[in-house]
């Protein structure tokens, strides 16, 4: 059991001021008791020195007389001891009493006293004697004796008036007690009830205590202890929130597993990526939250070699995105713990364009060649006699030219490109009416259209505003989009174009054809430099393959837009986004 | 007192281990499923020949699974949930098993069909792999999360499938009969569609014996529609 410190410093208070009261008290009592003998002795010793003023005769005659004036026994014994006379009837019955102590005193000092028990009266008796003189010597000797009994009860009330001081002096100690122990503590208690709140993690406040004593510095020190604390608290809280933060906010997904490889944290990036809420993704096993098998086998590999893992892993499932993937062991709380962290970063962008550069590598090698082997070719073949043969001759020279124009095309396509890409294009932007130009580009068509059996509608709400774009460049575009669409669709198709004034400032033309089509997938990379949708078709339709980012391009640069709308096997529609032209604008690059 | 807590620890990995054995399985099976439509779309033989190769794989693996769970049973004689949870699992990791097989068969067909001219660009088989998928996936997710719920949605998917697969033949049957060049490669889509719908009939069958292994009910040869009252 818990014993307060108030208990022990009360009762050790108590203790010690009632055993200094009650040793003190006994010594009182006992200083009375000898004093109140004393003179209870002096008083008798007067009493028989009186009595021994009288003539031994008178004494013995009035013997009765006197004891009761002496309130005492009275016994008159001559110089040899013999028992002359005696208050107490019996007494001249009595033995010799020359060797009674206090005969032998009194007879050597002039006073004895003694105490004894009485064989005559059977009682615990004081006896004081003295000698009997006359000129020559001791005659006899009075002696005056009392029963103790007699004596006690005043001593006994001097006891009790001592024992009543000693129990007043008992309860006021009690009472100082309580109040020291409880002043003294006050600080102490308080002391505890703070710590104890530092302790259940409340730092708020200070400690109050004004004592200038040893308490009073405690106080002290414990107040700054908690002052450097809370600021360590602070500091810590603070890391705590920078990280969580940095842990949440970051794009890269963060997953930690615990050393039995169960998921124990995510962060919101990681979410993100798999779509997955953390609840169905902590506290089970890579396997079970993903199912993702290259994910399993890396960790597999991770865990055989124990040492940093980085590959690359496809994630997500109706929306396949490429992950880099970094596993790592880091060290838990507990020693020896291991964990494992992954870290997901999201490279599908970096991939595609990974993918855009190599294919256009490719392509641009592709396009060169085709042309290039024509020409070598038939030169070849020329060189080989076919020279002779002048109907024959022509007709490869054709080829010859042909696929050398094709070659010049590709070169041009590709230079203004780039040049677009560069910036380095100059526009020399007007305010014009797209009716005017839509006319120009329809009137290039018009011949491949007839041809091919297509029906083309002109739409064109009212009057219009003007836009502001460069002439050719308008043209240029215009043409590449009706070109493809003219391309790419079947004979008996139909095309559509239509204008509208756009929301926020700007013209809108839409080119719809009823054509084969654009796959969902395919239409994002059709800005590329040389992306086919069909890939084996629209090259023999003698497309560059560079038409649509040059006019994605040209769009941009024009500060409009273009968009592809496209469902496959009915056609495609294509949006493009002119702004306006305002007389207050300066010439765009 | 040790010796036994070490006995159950060792069983509850044992029955991790199948756990995480057959969502393995599973996770590969649906890889299959995805690569054979990609081996489809994008006419890649090289892909296809993949898949063909990786079903051994998991046939293999299925075995292993198999022959775990019957060692547990007999060493371990599990009860109630437990003994439900492995007679599932056996049942389960069959039904993975020979979607693998229809994922494969969907991969040989490929290797055929990139060999002829296409006919027309893929919509609905597309469409059905991904449902298809998305049905394992689904009927996986309500093992682990023991969600009854979810397994349910599994059985209302398969009618989308047959639907699908009904729409497919017909139109196939139009290309036939319109030009009878056209009938080899048909019949080859064909064979596909009806693989997938089988693929979404094993990925049903997960999601009754999911229901069986969390309920204790079964609901086999049972039409969702009934099922729902």
């Amino acid at each position: 059991m818990k014993i307060r410190l108030f208990h022990k410093f009360f009762f050790a208070f108590l203790a010690i001021g009632i055993a200094a009261v009650a040793i003190s008290g006994l010594l009182i009592k006992r200083e009375i008791k000898t004093d109140l003998s004393h003179r209870i002795e002096d008083e008798m010793v007067s009493g028989a020195r009186i009595i021994a003023l009288m003539p031994s005769g008178e004494i013995a005659g009035h013997v009765g007389e006197l004891a009761e004036r002496a309130r005492a026994r009275l016994t008159l014994i001559d110089a040899s001891g013999r028992v002359v006379a005696d208050s107490e009837p019996g007494g001249g019955e009595l033995d010799n009493h020359l060797n009674r102590s206090e005969l032998q005193e009194a007879r050597l000092r002039g006073k004895g006293a003694a105490v004894r028990y009485s064989r005559t009266l059977k009682k615990e008796m004081l006896y004081v004697a003295v000698p009997l003189r006359d000129g020559a010597g001791t005659t006899g000797y009075v002696r005056l004796s009392r029963p103790l009994a007699e004596i006690a009860p005043a001593i006994d009330g001097m006891g009790q008036a001592v024992f009543n001081i000693v129990l007043v002096m008992v309860v006021a100690l009690l009472l100082i007690a309580l109040l020291f122990s409880y002043k003294m503590l006050s600080p102490i208690r308080r002391l505890a009830a703070f710590t104890g709140k530092i302790r259940t993690g409340s730092v708020s406040g200070l400690l109050r205590i004004e004592s200038r004593d040893e308490i009073g510095e405690l106080a002290e020190n414990i107040n700054g202890v908690v002052a450097v604390l809370r600021e360590e608290i602070r500091t810590a809280d603070e890391e705590k929130r920078k990280l969580e933060a940095v842990f949440s906010g970051m794009s890269e997904g963060v997953m930690v597993l615990d050393a039995e490889n169960r998921i124990e944290s995510v962060n919101r990036g990681m979410e993100e990526m798999t779509g997955r809420p953390p609840g169905d993704m902590i506290g089970r096993t890579i396997i079970e939250a993903l199912r993702n098998v290259e994910l399993h086998d890396a960790l597999g590999r991770f865990r055989e070699r124990e040492e940093t893992l980085c590959e690359e892993i496809g994630l997500g499932n109706d929306r396949p995105v490429m992950m880099d993937v970094t596993i790592s062991a880091v060290r838990g709380e507990a020693a020896g713990e291991r964990k494992t962290m992954l870290v997901f970063h999201d490279v599908t962008r970096l991939k595609r364009l990974e993918r855009i550069r190599t294919d256009f590598v490719a392509n641009v090698t592709h396009e060169i060649r085709t042309p290039l082997t024509a020409i070598i070719g038939f030169t070849e073949t020329l060189q080989q006699g076919a020279f002779e043969n002048p109907e024959t001759a022509r007709k490869f020279l054709r080829t010859i030219r042909e696929n050398a124009e094709r070659l010049n095309r590709l070169v041009d396509d590709l230079l203004t490109l780039s040049g677009l890409e560069l910036g380095e294009a100059k526009l020399h932007p007007e305010g014009l009416r797209i009716e005017e130009s839509i006319d120009r580009v329809l009137a290039i068509v018009e011949a491949r259209v007839r041809e091919k059996g297509l029906a083309i509608r002109k739409e064109i709400s009212g009057e219009l505003p003007l836009i502001r774009s460069d002439r050719d460049r308008l043209v240029q575009i215009l043409l590449n989009i009706l070109d493809n669409a003219v391309k790419f669709t079947p004979p008996g198709g139909s095309i559509a174009i239509a204008a509208s004034p756009g929301e926020e400032d700007c013209l809108t033309v839409r080119i719809a054809d009823t054509g084969v089509g654009i796959p969902k997938g395919e239409i994002p990379r059709l800005g590329e430099r040389f992306y086919r949708a069909d890939k084996t078709r629209s090259r023999d339709l003698g497309g560059t393959g560079l038409g649509l980012s040059i006019v994605k391009h040209l769009m941009k640069a024009h500060g409009g837009r273009i968009s592809i709308d496209s469902t496959l096997g009915h056609g495609t529609t294509v949006s493009l986004y002119f702004p306006l032209y305002r007389e207050d604008q300066d010439d765009m690059v | 007192m040790e010796e036994k807590k070490h006995t159950s620890r060792e069983y509850e990995r044992e029955l991790q281990e199948i756990r995480e054995g057959l969502l393995y399985i599973g996770a590969l099976t649906e890889r299959a499923l995805e690569r054979g439509a990609q081996a489809l779309v994008e006419r890649d033989s090289a892909l296809a020949r993949e898949i063909v190769r990786e079903d051994e794989q998991i046939d293999r693996l299925d075995v292993d699974l198999e022959e775990k769970c019957i060692r547990l049973l007999a060493l371990r004689q599990p009860a109630a949930r437990d003994l439900r949870f492995i007679t599932t699992a056996v049942k389960i990791t069959g039904h993975l098993e020979r979607i693998g097989d229809m994922a494969a068969n969907i991969a040989e067909k490929v290797l055929i069909l990139n060999e002829l001219p296409q006919i027309k660009p893929y919509v609905d088989l597309p469409r059905m792999v991904s449902i298809s998928r998305g049905m394992i996936r689904k009927s996986l997710d309500a093992m682990v999360q023991e969600n009854v719920e979810l397994a349910k949605q599994v059985r209302e998917e398969d009618t989308i499938i047959d639907q699908l697969n009904d729409q497919v033949f017909r139109e196939l049957l139009t290309f036939m009969m319109e030009d009878p060049r056209k009938i080899q490669v048909c019949l080859y889509v064909m064979q596909i569609s009806k693989s997938l719908e089988r693929i979404a009939d094993h990925a049903e069958g997960i999601a009754d014996m999911v229901i069986y292994m969390v309920t204790g009910k079964s609901v086999r040869h049972k039409p969702a529609s009934v099922e729902q009252g």
